[in-house]
């Protein structure tokens, strides 16, 4: 039965371990190794499900003890491991388990053989064996053998789990017989020498007799026992046994098995002090049942209480007497303890080069045992020390195991960096130049799972906080890692993901060189896979969020605008519902309500209207050193359904702040708000929202879209101005005309009007304004300029939608006017919108002809009077004045000419008053001002006054408005009092000439009629003859040529307003001659009121009359 | 001397890293980021056992095959991590000591400088000048 001589029987070419199991920790030791193994062919999943139910019976209660049994299964096992079994049993492999498939009786012996085959593999260790096969029922002859289970199918063994503990059994009571036996060797009987395979030439003719020798062999013997009493669940013992192991073997310096004999002590105490086990989740051991929860005062069921007495320790043997009463707490480590034997059991293990794997499973151990108990710093030393142990030649595969299980273990101490830092280098070694087939899977998994090591998320939301702050070049790295590795395993939509990362979040970091490449293989990628919004779903769950490019361009602010003025809607006032806050029931509180959030919010103050294109102005610029192009720029919108207009774009390198204008039609009327703007750049798609975005500035993003309304277009008969050299005022104008004339100077122009949208008009307004300008004083600086006068009227609509308006100006530096058409119709006039068309109208006037002195005289009838105007041409051309029945003048430039007008008097009475409006003249003066201007009017037409340049084929007319004093509206006014005069019945005027007969009566009438305000009167007139000889000398002494018939004093009573007096005489002519009347007002009728009238006002017609001797019909 | 010196902040970031030039740089990132699980781990440590007796230098925090790291952290736990080449035995506890006392006071300075945004990255040429004498001169 012994080990060691089945040990030599087995061949290997290498004495080493080579193959670390990294899985190992303590209580490992405390278990038998059973391998479970397929025998011919059986399927993997079948098998592996056989399996899993085996290894579930893992503790087996064993039967007539209340000790328990732990069982390792391993479906594969070198055997070059199992023949270190004797150094530590928990290496030995004690049971084998075969699974196979029969299909039939006949096939059994072959099946059998197989089996037997297997067992010998194993075969000198083995304390038992089994046999499941599967596709047999009875069949066999020999099924009685208690090693050979049979079962006619892999689903149906319900017993496989009895018949496994069964087996465990069967182990235990051959484990339990071999530490008897060991346990009572005689101390004289000689003791074999264990060792491990590399020691066995080294033994090779050394004196077996001495001394030194059989102490080595009971030390190594006392080891062997204390692992059978750990492995048995003689947990006390197995310390003692230890603890006498290791005071022989540092006795001889026997190291190897010292450094065992430390393991095992330490192993034994950690299972005392942690029974939940150490090798964390997975491993997690449950505590078994019988167990009181106080596991520090728990004695184990059927272990010997031991302590060792030093006397015990006999030089000559193994004493088995370990029934003294000792207290354990000086046999069991402390948890302090534990960690320096196992200090000291690794550095005697590293004496040894070959015993590398058992140095490297002990740190491991270690490391778990203080990540236990929470001693990161001393765990890591452990592991520190795990890293340098060389183990020789490597397989890659080894290589990676190991560094996976180092991150492990890092970052089982919470070690997250170092963790990271390992797992990186397992997956750099998955792909190794050395490695004919990489794996590029493999790979790509263990460095996703370095990312938490390194804080690096692959959600750009976690960058869009401020300044990435990290560790950018170690991120980058592993970015770069990640999208390689992608691309290897032959997924670009991975690899577009990664690198749209590493540019979104890097981008501070990466030089301008880097740039470009990256960009570069960025394109190359997309032009095989293009980039999205989409969410990746990695095969084992991991989301990889989309990666918006929001700074490919970056967006510094995000305007939205207004329509241009012309297609503004406006609300009708006035309308019920309008403007009505709803917000406050109060109209004013001091409280305002603060929410910087709502800012996004906020509705801005003008509307959209539905299917008209409408604008956002973003701000931004291209961090990038070379010219970036911008495809598919749009909107993101919501609320309203929206047609976006998307725009291509290409930033220059390096840009300063551009500006980028997104446009699109909302199709329907509400509120819409916009979320941000969609790019393709690079070719990766981007939905960039607004709120994701910091440093970005918005005057809000929420607006109204009101219903559709008509789109009116203005087309004018004049060009439209383009040169504006002073805006005329704040507000905007769709469109402006200007035009250059000369002081009076009519243009025609024609406005067209046309309904170029959806919408039928329904409705059409018109109104105009004036803007009047500072400095329109006057041209020349001097004071007798005439005053702006301007009309502005517009015709009544034509059909066809044209329209006609009129503009007439005169004498003013320049001119400008608004027109504004409103118009409404369709679903937005329902709604209560119009919008609004303005035309400016500027108009640069130069001056023509004025006039600049005025002065009346009178004419020779009292009806009228003779105007005298000094005329200037102000022109550089030769000008022709003319007036209504009257002379042209013609003035060459800079000349001044008088001309003279005989213009009947007006009666300024007369003129149609107008309606005094209180609104528009508020005092008296402006009512006054008024009634001027209206007679300068009357005045104007009357004259007549137009002017021509030949030269230029231009005319206008020419105003005396303002240059008209009170004097000479005195002298042009028909005064109110009008008297009239009739001889014989005839009326007489200044040129007529009444003719009468000498020595008849002549009647004389005189008459008055009263327009003025006022009752006049009572007037006494007094009628002189005169005879005019023509030579200055006026002859009154007619007494003896003229007689008057009865008095020649008229005497008129008061006359009422609107009422007339007549008076009549007669007088008689007693000698032919030419004879003139003065009627004059007698200076007795002082006393009436007559005086208080101005003078003018008293003005008679002179009569002339022709006394003949013969009958005028004879005469003539 | 140093072949590479960093500080890192509060929050485990580096505000300035410094290396030979001669070497990959990478490297001594990938250094003293995983330092930084040490530096952490001591700190833990010593929040619990020592709250008013505190000792900034951390001493050496793990010794790799070819160099040394060592650690400072200050009271407002911004972390000093100087890289030492290995085969360098003369340089002694006392002088690296030094080193980081040095390097504390000139990153005082640069702190009370009223245009350093706390947080950004380290670029006073004082610092840098400082640093560079304590770094291996390379010729």
């Amino acid at each position: 039965m012994s080990c060691v001589q089945s040990c030599t029987s087995v061949p290997h070419s290498d004495e080493e371990m080579s193959v670390p199991d990294y899985m190992q920790c303590a209580e490992d030791h405390q278990t038998v190794l059973v391998v479970v193994q397929p025998v011919g062919i059986v399927p993997e999943d079948q098998f592996f499900r056989i399996y899993k139910r085996i290894a579930s019976v893992s503790q087996v209660s064993v039967r007539d003890s209340q000790r328990q049994l732990y069982i390792r299964y391993r479906h594969h096992y070198l055997p070059e491991n199992n023949e270190w079994g004797d150094f530590q049993t928990h290496r030995k492999v004690v049971g084998l388990i075969a699974v196979t498939t029969c299909a039939s009786a006949k096939e059994w012996p072959q099946t059998s053989e197989r089996f037997h085959g297997q067992k010998e593999v194993f075969g000198s260790t083995l304390y038992d064996s089994r046999l499941l096969v599967f596709g047999l029922q009875g069949e066999i002859a020999e099924q009685q053998r208690t090693d050979v289970a049979f079962y006619p199918a892999f689903d149906q063994c319900p017993d496989v789990e009895k018949r496994v503990e069964d087996f465990v059994e069967s182990i235990f009571i051959v484990l339990e017989s071999k530490r008897l036996d060991r346990a009572t060797d005689k101390s004289g009987d000689k003791i074999h020498l264990l060792c491990v395979p590399f020691e066995k030439k080294d033994f090779v003719g050394l004196d077996t007799d001495s001394r030194h020798y059989k102490k080595r062999c009971q030390g190594r013997m006392r080891k062997h026992v204390g692992d059978l009493c750990l492995q048995a669940g003689m947990l006390q013992d197995a310390l003692v046994h230890y603890h006498m192991a290791v005071e022989l073997l540092r006795g001889v310096n026997d190291f190897l098995w010292l450094g065992a004999a430390l393991e095992g002590l330490c192993s034994a105490s950690v299972i005392f002090h942690y029974p939940g086990g150490t090798a964390g989740k997975t491993g997690a051991r449950k505590p078994k049942q019988s167990q009181p929860a106080d596991a520090g005062k728990r004695h184990r069921p059927g272990a010997q209480e031991v302590l060792i007495d030093p006397g015990a320790l006999s030089a000559n043997g193994i004493s088995a007497d370990t029934s003294t009463e000792i207290g354990r707490a000086k046999n069991c480590l402390s948890p302090e303890d534990i960690i320096e034997k196992y200090k000291d059991a690794i550095s005697y293990y590293g004496k040894y080069k070959n015993a590398g794997v058992i140095e490297l499973e002990a740190c491991v151990k270690a490391v778990r045992v203080l990540a236990i108990q929470k001693r990161a710093m001393e765990a890591s030393e452990f592991l520190q020390n795990a890293v340098y142990i060389n183990l020789g030649q490597l397989s890659e595969e080894e290589k990676i195991q190991r560094y996976s299980i180092l991150s492990e273990l890092y970052d089982l101490i919470g070690f997250q960096r170092k963790s990271a830092f390992f797992k990186r280098v397992a997956a750099m070694q998955c792909v190794a130049p050395t490695i004919p087939e990489p794996g590029w899977r493999a790979c790509y998994k263990l460095l996703l799972e370095t990312l938490p090591g390194y804080s690096l998320s692959l959600d750009p939301k976690d960058f869009s906080k401020g300044t990435h702050r990290g560790w950018a070049a170690v991120q980058m790295r592993l970015l770069h890692e990640l999208v390689y590795a992608s691309r290897r395993m032959g997924n670009p939509a991975l690899s577009v993901r990664h690198l749209s990362f590493l540019l979104q979040t890097m981008l501070d970091f990466v030089s301008d060189q880097e740039k470009k490449e990256v960009t570069q293989s960025l394109e190359n990628y997309t032009s095989k896979c293009p980039g999205g919004m989409e969410v990746i779903t990695l095969p084992d769950g991991l989301k990889l969020p989309p990666v918006p490019f929001t700074k490919l361009p970056i967006v510094r602010s995000v305007k939205l605008l207004d329509l241009p003025a012309s297609l503004r809607p406006h609300k009708v006032k006035g309308l019920l519902g309008q403007n009505m806050s709803t917000a406050s029931p109060f109209i004013y509180s001091p409280i305002i309500m603060h929410n910087r959030g709502e800012e996004r919010c906020k509705k801005i103050d003008f509307q959209w209207v539905q299917g008209d294109v409408c604008e956002v102005q973003l701000m931004v610029y291209n961090p990038m050193p070379f010219e970036l192009r911008v495809e598919n720029m749009g909107l993101l919108t919501s609320g309203v359904e929206f047609e976006s207009l998307p725009a291509a774009l290409s930033l220059p390198a390096e840009s300063g702040l551009y500006p980028v204008t997104l446009v699109g039609v909302p199709r329907t009327s509400g509120n819409i708000t916009v979320n941000g703007y969609h790019t393709s750049v690079f070719g990766v798609n981007s939905d960039c929202l607004l709120e994701g975005l910091t440093n970005v500035k918005t005057g809000g993003c929420l607006v109204e879209v009101v219903p559709s309304l008509p789109r009116l277009q203005l087309t004018t008969s004049l060009p439209r101005s383009v040169n504006v050299l002073a805006p005329l005022s704040k507000e905007e104008l769709s469109s402006r005309v200007s035009l250059q004339l000369f002081n009076g100077e009519t243009q025609q122009l024609t406005i067209t009007l046309e309904n170029i949208g959806t919408e039928d008009i329904q409705s059409l307004e018109l109104t105009s304004k004036m803007v009047n300008t500072k400095d329109g004083i006057s041209v020349t600086g001097l004071p007798i300029s005439s005053p702006l006068r301007h009309v502005l009227k517009p015709r009544a609509e034509k059909s066809g939608g044209t329209e006609g308006g009129k503009t007439e100006y005169s004498h003013i530096k320049s001119l400008e006017a608004v027109l504004n058409f409103k118009y409404s119709g369709g679903p937005g006039k329902v709604e209560g919108y119009y919008r609004e068309l303005s035309l400016g109208v500027h108009v640069d006037v130069e001056p023509s002809v004025f006039f600049t002195r005025v002065s009346t005289l009178p004419a020779t009838s009292t009806r009228q009077c003779h105007l005298l105007l000094d005329v200037f041409n102000s022109t550089e051309h030769e000008v022709t004045v003319s007036a209504k029945n009257n002379q042209d003048l013609v003035l060459h430039a800079s000349e001044c000419q008088r001309m003279a007008i005989q213009v009947d008097r007006i009666d300024f009475e007369s003129l149609p008053q107008r309606e005094p409006d209180p609104q528009r003249y508020a005092s008296a003066k402006q009512l006054e001002e008024e009634r001027l201007r209206a007679q300068g009017c009357q005045i104007n037409s009357k004259l007549g006054l137009c002017w021509t340049i030949p030269s230029l084929r231009r005319q206008g007319e020419a105003s005396v408005e303002g240059v008209l004093n009170q004097l000479v509206l005195e002298h042009l006014q028909l005064a109110p009092l009008q008297w009239d005069v009739a001889v014989s019945g005839k009326p007489c005027d200044c040129d007529v000439v009444a003719q009468c007969r000498v020595g008849e009566a002549v009647e004389l009438e005189v008459r008055l009629t009263n327009r003025s305000q006022g009752p006049v009167g009572p007037f006494a007139l007094t009628a002189i003859p005169c005879q005019d000889y023509q030579n200055g000398v006026l002859n009154h002494e007619l007494q003896d040529a003229v007689t008057f018939i009865g008095s020649n004093t008229f005497h008129i009573d008061a006359v009422k307003p609107q009422e007339k007096a007549v008076c009549a005489g007669a007088l008689l002519f007693l000698c032919t001659g030419d004879f003139y009347l003065n009627i004059r007002f007698q200076d007795d009728s002082s006393s009436s009121g007559g005086r208080e009238l101005p003078l003018s006002w008293f003005c008679l017609p002179s009569v002339h009359i022709k006394a003949l001797d013969t009958p005028p019909e004879a005469g003539a | 001397m140093a072949v590479c010196i960093a500080v890192i902040a509060k929050e485990n970031y580096p505000l300035y890293i410094r290396s030979v030039p001669t070497q990959n740089e990478l490297k001594f990132h990938y250094t003293v980021h995983t330092s930084l699980d040490v530096v952490e781990e001591k700190i833990s440590a010593a929040g619990k056992a020592m709250a008013d007796q505190r000792e900034l230098y951390l001493g050496l925090l793990y010794p790799t095959e070819d160099y040394k790291v060592y650690g400072y952290v200050t009271n407002s736990k911004v972390k000093f991590v100087i890289v030492v080449d290995s085969s360098n035995t003369s340089l002694r506890d006392n002088e690296i000591r030094s080193m980081f006392r040095k390097l504390h006071n000139s990153f005082t300075d640069v702190m009370c400088n009223p245009f350093y945004n706390p947080g950004d990255p380290v670029q006073s040429k004082v610092f840098e000048g400082m640093v560079s004498g304590m770094m291996v001169q390379v010729s």
